[in-house]
């Protein structure tokens, strides 16, 4: 990388007569950073591939023989079969309800199709600033018996104010024609919806959507408070028993949280339009 | 009101009985929650189902406040909790910017660049945490190394509470950098190629056209990524959780409040679950971030309206 950097400076200097310090300094502060983000995935990665007497004897050499002895072993004591099936498991359903229900809060919000359509719409935006509601959240669980039980888990994730901030947003780019059209034709409110706002918003959607999963798949707090029971363990609070377990054990752990993380970067890159999008959304209006 | 369009009498009910389940859990599982949170506050509340629930008035906030080593030991949370916000913003904000302005220019690989600073957002706390402790491995590890070479150690998580807080810092940045930057990216590409031309035009070097094009033009990518900082790091606390646990010297508001009321340890229970207390230090952290958050907010907006008219 290096060397590509210092021939496209050495050309640019030979074309115009003098170097382009601020192109230079750019590249530097590009592999700098580098550094810093690939740094500790490449230690896991080569963490991961040795044994256990290599990784004692030096820490940071690079594994001589790649041992992926590790990913197996990981596979098996930490449980991910049924902690992965349990966090997809979590994932989706709370998604899929979660989008379903905000689409009708958002829509006639944005439309103005039910009384104090802007006072709901406040009650989403000040969300952010409330105060946290763990405990009384807890106490409601616990006296509608709900604790330690998958579909309470669930029920925690069918809210987020900000997915339905940006949804209201995009709706309301949306033209009313539209639905004056679909009436004319004798379309009802609910085929309305579904057939026409939803496809034509399916970028907003999918955008809050996969933020939403994002959350829940790495969500550790809850889980920590509502499951006891390993049987309904998601992926991150499995990982973090393990981590109690086999936290001397760098070799497993780094190829359990190498299993772990390689789902989350290909969702990433398949994904990163929407995720960008959803998070930089509204950021610069002014 | 506007019109509405699919009909009339029981027709005009069907958007009110759909948007229905959707406000219903909102309502149930954060509004009330959120709002009920200073009701419990002025109790004794436990988590233990069944066990009575007292009305003590102000004696969760006096002993919080006032009483003895432990109100000392909940100002140094206080107080650590401010600082690791002004440390994570000023730091994450400066890099954050910097970096789009790199990766903004036609340079080779940008985008390559920009996905890879982004990663680590969607990696999740426990992810992130998992790989710097390998990454801080204090016996022979790349950090320990690296800092070997220019005759440096530390302890790192492990060492003296203020040096471990500092590398919770260091990775809460590492984490959220990227969005950071994207926020900020997102507003450079709002600003019109037309201004910076006048500008080489009009004889502005690199830093003047920074001064007076750019900057001021980035106003609301600025504000936006400041308040967003700012109450986002007020509010964090779950790397502490996976990078060194609950111990003393280091934890801020937000892991206080979670193990005084689901104890101490992650998970299992082992102290007893003060909800009631805990409820009264989530009402204190709610008044550190509204006053906080309302005076940067009536700072930039006055800012804003200077700079952009």
């Amino acid at each position: 990388m290096s060397a590509a950097v210092t021939s496209k400076s050495l050309t640019k200097q030979q074309a115009t007569g003098h170097i382009n310090w601020g192109r230079i300094g750019s590249y530097l502060i590009l592999l700098f950073f580098a550094l810093i983000y690939l740094g500790p995935l490449l230690m896991l990665l080569s963490t991961s591939l040795k044994t256990m007497p290599d990784f004692m004897k030096n820490a940071t050499s690079l594994p001589t023989t790649l041992n992926f002895q590790n990913y197996l072993e990981a596979w098996e004591k930490a449980n991910f079969p049924r902690y992965l099936t349990n966090t997809i498991l979590y994932t989706f359903s709370a998604t899929v309800i979660y989008v379903v229900t905000g689409v009708f809060v958002a829509f006639p919000i944005a439309r103005g199709y039910v009384k104090g359509a802007g006072f709901l719409l406040t009650l989403y935006v000040i969300a952010l600033f409330l105060p946290v509601a763990l405990i009384p959240q807890f106490q409601l669980m616990l006296s509608l018996g709900l604790y330690n039980n998958p579909i309470g888990y669930v029920m925690l994730f069918l809210v987020n104010p900000i997915g339905i901030v940006i949804l209201v947003n995009y709706f309301k780019s949306l033209p009313v024609e539209l639905d004056e059209a679909a009436a004319m034709d004798g379309c009802g409110y609910l085929r309305f919806v579904t057939t026409v706002i939803i496809p034509l918003s399916s970028p907003a959607i999918a955008t809050v959507a996969v933020l939403h999963a994002i959350g829940i798949w790495n969500e550790l707090i809850l889980p920590t408070i509502y499951l006891t029971n390993k049987d309904y363990y998601p992926i991150t609070r499995g990982m973090i028993v393990f981590q109690g377990v086999y936290g001397s054990d760098w070799p497993t752990l780094a190829a359990a949280v190498l299993i772990m993380t390689l789902p989350m970067l290909i969702i990433f890159l398949v994904l990163q339009r929407f995720i960008v999008s959803g998070l930089t959304a509204g950021a610069v209006k002014g | 009101m506007a019109n509405y369009h699919f009909g009339r009498g029981r027709a005009r009910w069907a958007p009110y009985i759909l948007l229905l389940p959707g406000f219903f859990f909102y309502l149930l599982i954060m509004f009330g929650p959120s709002l009920a949170t200073s009701v419990f506050s002025f109790t004794d509340a436990t988590g233990i189902r069944g066990a009575p629930v007292n009305w003590v008035g102000l004696d969760n906030y006096k002993e919080f406040l006032f009483l003895g080593q432990a109100s000392r030991d909940n100002y140094g949370a206080l107080f650590r909790t401010l600082i690791f916000c002004v440390g994570v913003t000023t730091i994450q904000f400066t890099l954050g910017l910097i970096v789009a302005l790199v990766v903004n220019q036609k340079l080779r690989g940008v985008n390559f660049f920009r996905t890879l600073y982004f990663m680590p957002v969607i990696l999740g706390a426990v992810i992130q945490g998992l790989i710097w402790s390998l990454f801080l491995y204090p016996l022979g590890g790349p950090m320990a190394q690296l800092l070997g070479m220019v005759g440096l150690r530390s302890e790192f998580l492990g060492g003296p509470p203020a040096e471990a807080f500092a590398w919770v810092m260091a990775v809460q940045i590492w984490a959220n950098m990227g969005i950071t930057m994207m926020i900020f990216i997102a507003g450079l590409q709002t600003i019109p190629g037309e201004l910076y031309e006048a500008a080489r035009i009009d004889g502005a070097g690199s830093w003047r056209t920074f001064q007076n094009v750019t900057w001021p033009l980035l106003t609301p990518a600025v504000n936006t990524n400041l308040v967003l900082n700012i109450i986002g790091s007020l509010q964090a606390w779950q790397l502490f959780l996976v990078l060194i646990g609950y111990r003393n010297g280091t934890q801020v508001l937000g892991y206080l409040i979670f193990a005084q009321a689901f104890g101490q340890t992650s998970g299992s229970v082992t102290s007893a679950f003060r909800q009631g207390y805990g409820a009264a230090a989530s009402i204190v952290l709610f008044f550190l971030v509204l006053v906080i958050g309302m005076s940067v907010q009536f700072f930039l907006q006055r800012r804003e309206g200077r700079v952009l008219g």
